[in-house]
């Protein structure tokens, strides 16, 4: 492997958000190809720490300096990626719904897969069946994302399905659910696509969304 | 109720904090809300901060540190509690402390088959029933969310049957305005009018601002209520050191401060002397598994400290015990949750809640309160310290009994053996015996305890005309939330 994409893997390991954008420009200079840089650059970094993480040996705010590290570099090579018509891994709307204040879980959500090389598009909380539409429509996400932690809330989530599916654009994403008191029963009985207990499986679920 | 003040030379306690220390969290406190403020999202809480002197920049407000240092001399530094038949049950103030249970968690250990299952409304019934019942646990919280009731108006069943099940003081949750003011309604009822539970009331609410720094619109609007109708409230930051508040105890607890007494002060301004119960939650966020935990040493560290600095404020103090992180009643919940409630009775907190969270609030175990009540009789043992005279040092009994003789049939022994704790569930039987008697387990003895109370214990039923009262508020929020 060329020197400079190990590098770039060590510094996503390590967090250090402040050279990878050059390192990513230095290996664009050396005439490697964009995708080459997140296949064999980027991802191995990342997917590095999401085994140390899952291993209990590295913690959250080294897995989010790394992801802010992996986001800085893409930064960079997006639009090339763009340009020579490789999609990255898309787009994630992702947002607490109405009612529901607590928005930590669904952070924490957005940062992993943030790290497993989504964009994230964080609507925030309290967020309207309308508006997660909306968001749909403006970006077209390949997945939206919905956290809720209050039983009085997670009706909501049925709510906004239902809402997609009305304005037609429901197949349009996929929906992946969360949130302490969710379970798979309930994801499957108000027609979400998948659920995820933890920010980690969460990032496994979005990928296999999105082959 | 653990009070030792009367009958022990020291009550037993422990310090963290030196003066000099305190004096610096509150400088700092209030150079927080001078500086960065609070998001106050409802604009006539706004205007009210304003007039008082706050300085209002969109929906920031920031408070200079004389309004704070009024709002704690403005508060009652006592709060009583009464039980339902208006008669005193807790003195909340200086270092007097009572344990309740905790509320809203989704699941239950079902106390026969001890799987977790979704909570329902008998489970809020049970849990009321075996507070009623169990000496050391003395207050109510609804512990499990009903799943078998009209959600958006679970909150006002469960208080239907914390009532039915309890004379015991009751701290209840609201989901929002509309439902707090039938809850009231349903209380006024209970004791029969407005003046008579503002005079006496048997339950507080409980409630939070959102942190980091903020009071949303419910949180603003339930103190408002509450304020005007001169209740007792809890409003209690729920705050995660290293997610919601920063990660050193230090930063947490400065944070933490500055929203418990921002809060304070609304509820002043609103009404001087709205019974306030503060402090509160600092918890803790695991950074491994980005996890809430509900009994790490950093909480507790935390909630220590803040029962110190409203000590040194001399205001009520909402606290934590008896909760856990396990999944289920076990090693690990009995560890935590002991520590726990020795913990909280040497820091001097006052409303003790949480005892039988485990899985760090989304479930609640039957058999975790049963044990916590055991701990709690042993911790109040404890809390009672040394009694220091001429009786107790009993120079007369050694000089009696002397060398090579044994005290177990001296008149001294007899005469005080029975200050001594006996425990109930704890088993100090010989090896033989315990075999004999089944092997039984904590758990088991406690599970065994549980269900003996669902079976056979019977609240002080509530009167026919309150129970109508009670169940023609539900039908009035139904037909509304139709
Ligand atoms: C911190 C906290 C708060 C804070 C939130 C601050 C904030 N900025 O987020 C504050 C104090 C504001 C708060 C308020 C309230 N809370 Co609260 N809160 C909690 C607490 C202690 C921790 C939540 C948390 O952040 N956990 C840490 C994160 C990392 O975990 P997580 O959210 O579960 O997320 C993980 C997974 O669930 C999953 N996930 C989450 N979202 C998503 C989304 C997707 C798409 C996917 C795939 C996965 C996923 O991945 C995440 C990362 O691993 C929980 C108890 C608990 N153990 O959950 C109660 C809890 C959730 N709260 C509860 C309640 C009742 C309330 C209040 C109603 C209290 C009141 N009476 O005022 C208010 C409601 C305010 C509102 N309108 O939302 C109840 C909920 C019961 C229920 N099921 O209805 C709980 C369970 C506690 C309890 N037993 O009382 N709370």
């Amino acid at each position: 492997m060329s020197d400079i994409l190990s590098k770039l893997s060590t510094a996503i390991i390590e967090g250090d958000f402040a050279s990878t954008p050059e390192m990513a420009e230095t290996a664009l200079e050396e005439g490697l190809g964009p995708d080459e840089i997140l296949n064999k650059g980027l991802m191995p970094g990342m997917d590095h720490v999401g085994v140390e993480f899952k291993a209990g040996n590295m913690f959250v705010p080294e897995v989010l300096r790394s992801a802010r590290s992996m986001q800085a570099a893409m930064d960079i090579i997006r639009p090339l990626l763009a340009e020579t018509g490789i999609e990255p891994a898309g787009k994630i709307v992702i947002g607490t719904v109405k009612g529901d204040l607590h928005d930590i879980g669904k952070n924490l959500v957005g940062m992993m897969c943030e790290g497993a090389g989504f964009e994230i598009i964080d609507l925030g909380k309290d967020i309207e069946p309308d508006a997660f539409v909306e968001a749909v429509k403006e970006h077209s996400p390949k997945i939206l994302g919905m956290s809720a932690l209050l039983t009085t809330t997670m009706r909501a989530m049925e709510q906004t399905i239902r809402a997609l599916e009305e304005t037609g654009i429901r197949d349009s994403v996929k929906i992946m659910i969360g949130g302490a008191p969710v379970t798979q029963a309930f994801s499957d009985q108000i027609g979400a696509d998948g659920y995820a207990a933890n920010a980690a499986s969460a990032s496994d679920i979005a990928k296999k969304f999105t082959p | 109720m653990i009070n030792s003040k009367f009958t022990a030379q020291v009550t037993p306690g422990i310090q963290l904090l030196s003066d000099d220390q305190k004096g610096g969290i509150h400088s700092a406190t209030l150079e927080v809300l001078r500086r960065t403020g609070v998001d106050v999202l409802v604009p006539g809480v706004r205007d009210m901060l304003q007039k008082a002197g706050c300085w209002v920049d969109g929906g920031r407000v920031r408070i200079p540190p004389n309004l704070i240092e009024w709002a704690i001399r403005a508060a009652p530094s006592r709060v009583v509690l009464c039980n339902q038949d208006g008669n005193p049950a807790m003195e909340l103030e200086g270092r007097k402390g009572y344990y309740g249970t905790g509320s809203d968690t989704p699941f239950v250990i079902d106390a026969y088959t001890g799987q977790r299952r979704k909570a329902v409304l008998e489970d809020v019934a049970n849990v009321a029933k075996l507070v009623d019942a169990l000496e050391h646990i003395d207050f109510l919280m609804c512990m499990g969310i009903a799943s078998d009731v009209t959600e958006s108006i679970s909150d006002l069943y469960h208080f239907r049957e914390m009532v039915h099940n309890t004379s015991k003081p009751i701290i209840y949750t609201a989901w929002d305005r509309a439902n707090l003011e039938a809850i009231v309604e349903m209380a006024e009822a209970v004791a029969g009018g407005p003046e008579a539970l503002q005079r006496s009331p048997f339950m507080a609410l409980y409630s939070e601002p959102i942190s980091p720094l903020s009071h949303a619109k419910e949180s603003c609007e339930k103190l408002l209520f509450l304020a005007e109708k001169g209740l007792p409230v809890v409003y209690t930051p729920g705050m995660m050191i290293g997610a919601t508040a920063p990660v050193t105890i230090a930063g947490a607890l400065v944070q933490a401060n500055a929203e418990a007494l921002s809060g304070l002060l609304i509820t002043q301004l609103a009404r001087e002397g709205t019974p306030v119960i503060g402090a509160g939650g600092i918890l803790f966020m695991d950074m491994a598994k980005g996890a809430i935990s509900y009994a790490a040493p950093e909480f507790m560290l935390a909630m220590t400290a803040f029962s110190e600095m409203y000590h040194y404020y001399k205001l009520p103090i909402f606290s934590f015990s008896g909760c856990s992180d396990a999944k289920v009643f076990d090693q690990q919940a009995s560890a935590e949750g002991a520590i726990w409630m020795m913990l909280t009775a040497l820091g001097g907190g006052n409303l003790i809640h949480d005892v039988g969270y485990i899985e760090s609030g989304l479930t609640a175990s039957y058999q975790q309160i049963v044990a916590m009540n055991e701990v709690a009789a042993l911790v109040k043992r404890f809390m009672g310290g040394i009694e220091i005279n001429d009786e107790n040092i009993a120079l007369e009994a050694i000089d009696r009994v002397g060398p090579g003789g044994n005290f177990v049939g001296d008149e001294h022994t007899f005469q005080h053996f029975r200050r001594n704790w006996v425990p109930e569930l704890f088993d100090r039987s010989s090896r033989e015996e315990w075999e004999v008697n089944g092997e039984l387990t904590l758990g088991d003895n406690a599970a065994k305890k549980v269900r003996q109370v669902f079976e056979n214990h019977q609240a002080k039923p509530v009167d026919e005309s309150v129970s109508e009262a009670l169940e023609a508020v539900i039908q009035k929020a139904e037909e509304r939330n139709k």
